[in-house]
């Protein structure tokens, strides 16, 4: 990169960094093969499981995605937890 | 002892074909005995590449289906003694063949070449698992673009899963100046996302599309950087080590300011 690229593209991605970035994040996907029904369904277990050990887990906000990492791609699952009910 | 390689992609109009016909020359050129195959079934393509498409008797469908003996079937290349093709039948289906036909054909091949070269067609059907199931290694093609990229993974993926080895890579038609400027993936880019290890980079060449045009191999072109590219691939597959190209291109300033506003 010389120095007229980093001057007027310091803020901007080259298209080929985006190339490489969706690319990485689709082939997690498709390397892992998991049918949306297969999603769904290990959401509601999710769901399921956690209940018993967490009440205030909000059930139907479950949300899972595949992630590209540094070292390791991941799985990761957010499960948000009701506020009000929390007493201390 | 014979190596049957199975040139591959997923995506079509990748290169396979053309990448095919010049390592083979390529390999021939240094002296190897060496036997094309096309595999690609209803749609032979390899012979015009080759320029060897008047002089086809019979082909691969006659050989398996015992209508001709492999020897007859087998064309000599125009220019190199030790370089054969095996044309794909135009007129039948895929389904004609199946994979342990093939199989039978490179074991009849096993004593009197040093290489086989398989060009599969594109697809992860019938046809390529056909392609892959008589090689001892595979080598993939893809170009430097996001749909070629994603279906050259699903082959890696379809590769090992039929416990054919760690397939190799071969990265066409790639752009320098784009890279350059940020907007092609380089070839180390495309190498850690799939994550198998590169045999060759071949930088975009008008020379494949004039010697195509005229039935010749590239690899006779002096001039050409496609040239030195198959030829460097031919040598690793003898075990050399060659350095990959140095595809950088070196663009002045002004070069570089123009390519950003897309005005080149």
């Amino acid at each position: 990169m010389g120095f007229f690229d980093n001057l007027f593209r310091r803020e901007r991605q080259t298209s080929a960094q985006i190339a490489k970035e969706r690319l990485l994040t689709v082939l997690v996907h498709d390397r892992v093969k998991l049918t949306p029904e297969m999603m769904a369904q290990m959401k509601t277990e999710l769901s399921e499981v956690i209940a018993r050990y967490v009440p205030e887990a909000e059930p139907g906000e479950i949300e899972v995605t595949l992630l590209h990492g540094e070292s390791s791609d991941y799985l990761k699952a957010d499960i948000p937890l009701r506020r009000s009910k929390i007493s201390h | 002892m014979v190596r049957v390689i199975t040139i591959t992609s997923g995506k079509g109009g990748v290169g396979k074909t053309t990448t095919t016909a010049n390592l083979g020359t390529a390999l021939a050129l240094r002296g190897a005995r060496v036997t094309v195959i096309d595999a690609d079934i209803g749609l032979r393509n390899l012979d015009v590449v080759m320029g060897l498409e008047n002089r086809i008797v019979y082909d691969l469908v006659d050989v398996v289906e015992g209508r001709a003996r492999l020897r007859q079937a087998l064309i000599k290349d125009k220019r190199l003694p030790d370089l054969y093709l095996l044309p794909a039948a135009q007129t039948r289906d895929k389904d004609s063949v199946g994979p342990e036909d093939m199989i039978a054909l490179v074991n009849q091949m096993r004593t009197d070449f040093d290489y086989v070269l398989i060009d599969s067609p594109a697809g992860i059907e019938g046809g390529f698992r056909n392609s892959i199931a008589g090689a001892d290694e595979i080598l993939i093609v893809t170009t430097p673009e996001v749909s070629a990229v994603r279906d050259a993974d699903r082959v890696v993926g379809l590769v090992e899963a039929a416990e054919k080895g760690p397939p190799r890579l071969i990265i066409n038609r790639l752009k320098p100046q784009m890279v350059s400027r940020g907007e092609m993936l380089s070839m180390e880019e495309v190498v850690e996302i799939l994550a198998i290890s590169p045999i060759g980079v071949v930088p975009e060449d008008e020379a494949i599309l004039t010697s195509t045009n005229r039935g010749e191999s590239v690899v006779f072109n002096q001039q050409s950087r496609a040239r030195q590219a198959f030829s460097n691939i031919a040598r690793r597959l003898g075990g050399e080590e060659v350095p990959f190209m140095d595809l950088t291109e070196q663009t002045g300033v002004f070069n570089r300011l123009f390519g950003m506003f897309g005005k080149r």
